[in-house]
């Protein structure tokens, strides 16, 4: 067999390759992103005296408020999910009335957050800040 | 030399043939950022917000009155699925109002974050 004819015989071969394990291997990425950006706690903050008012012209409207048995909470928070999912299956069903297949999938959720505690009256008596998405990804997820 | 130019197009055929897709999901609700002006705390009354703003997405029981919150919701997602690979993104904004409201049903403090305008389409990257 020539070099030109090996070269075509190549291609073919990777043509086909790719037709056939078109159906086979696949590769899933998502990225959804909920919620605007969360500020770490401002200094100027302080427990016994900053106030309702102060915390809202600061954050705006949290994303949940929390009734605390006479306290409340406001929580502010985003969320950062990032998936992803490699399968590989060969479709013989047809053949052999079963389909071999193998998936391996990841998830991860991160959150920056930050909560405050208020007394009934509107002042701040408890507050914290997450920042889990600039946490890495990778050494996140197998920790 | 053509052949290896159809055979090349064939396998770039094969692996770029899928689809793109652009979507825009809104959960709405009728409220105007510009009427927040006229709320006046210590003034406004439980019943004046309701009239400025409608009916609002949840009510939270607080120990000295009520939280009136209002959400609305825009997501834009963009996705492309090819042969072998499937890429996504979404990304969910919301505008938000909370009304603090006494048990006299007056407005105490109120507080808003309008950013569905930030939501952007992208990639997963």
């Amino acid at each position: 067999m020539g070099r030109r004819s090996k070269r075509h015989l190549g291609a073919m071969i990777l043509l086909v390759a790719s037709l056939v394990l078109g159906g086979c291997l696949s590769l899933r990425i998502d990225k959804v992103t909920d919620g605007a950006e969360v500020k770490p706690l401002p200094r100027e903050f302080a427990v016994g005296k900053t106030t309702l008012a102060e915390i809202l012209a600061s954050y705006g409207a949290p994303s949940d408020i929390v009734e605390m048995k006479g306290h409340f909470a406001l929580h502010y928070q985003r969320s950062f999910y990032r998936g992803g999912q490699l399968s590989f299956s060969v479709p013989l069903s047809d053949v052999l009335k079963t389909s071999p297949k193998l998936d391996a999938t990841g998830n991860l959720l991160r959150y920056d957050a930050a909560v405050f505690i208020l007394t009934p009256d509107g002042i701040l008596s408890e507050m914290t800040y997450e920042n889990g998405i600039a946490r890495p990804l990778w050494n996140t997820y197998w920790k | 030399m053509l052949f290896r130019a159809i055979i090349l197009g064939f396998v770039i055929i094969t692996f770029l043939s899928g689809c793109a897709v652009i979507g825009r999901n809104k959960d709405f609700r009728p409220f105007d950022e510009q009427v927040l002006t006229q709320v006046k705390p210590g003034q406004t009354t439980a019943a004046e917000v309701t009239k400025m703003f409608g009916p609002p997405s949840q009510i939270v029981k607080l120990a000295n009155g009520n939280a009136y919150v209002y959400d609305r919701t825009l997501s834009k997602a963009t996705g492309v699925w090819l042969v072998l690979v499937t890429f996504a993104n979404y990304d969910i904004q919301h505008d938000r109002m909370v009304f603090f409201i006494n048990k006299n049903d007056v407005v105490t403090h109120y507080g808003s974050s309008f950013k569905t305008d930030t939501a952007a389409y992208g990639t997963p990257f």
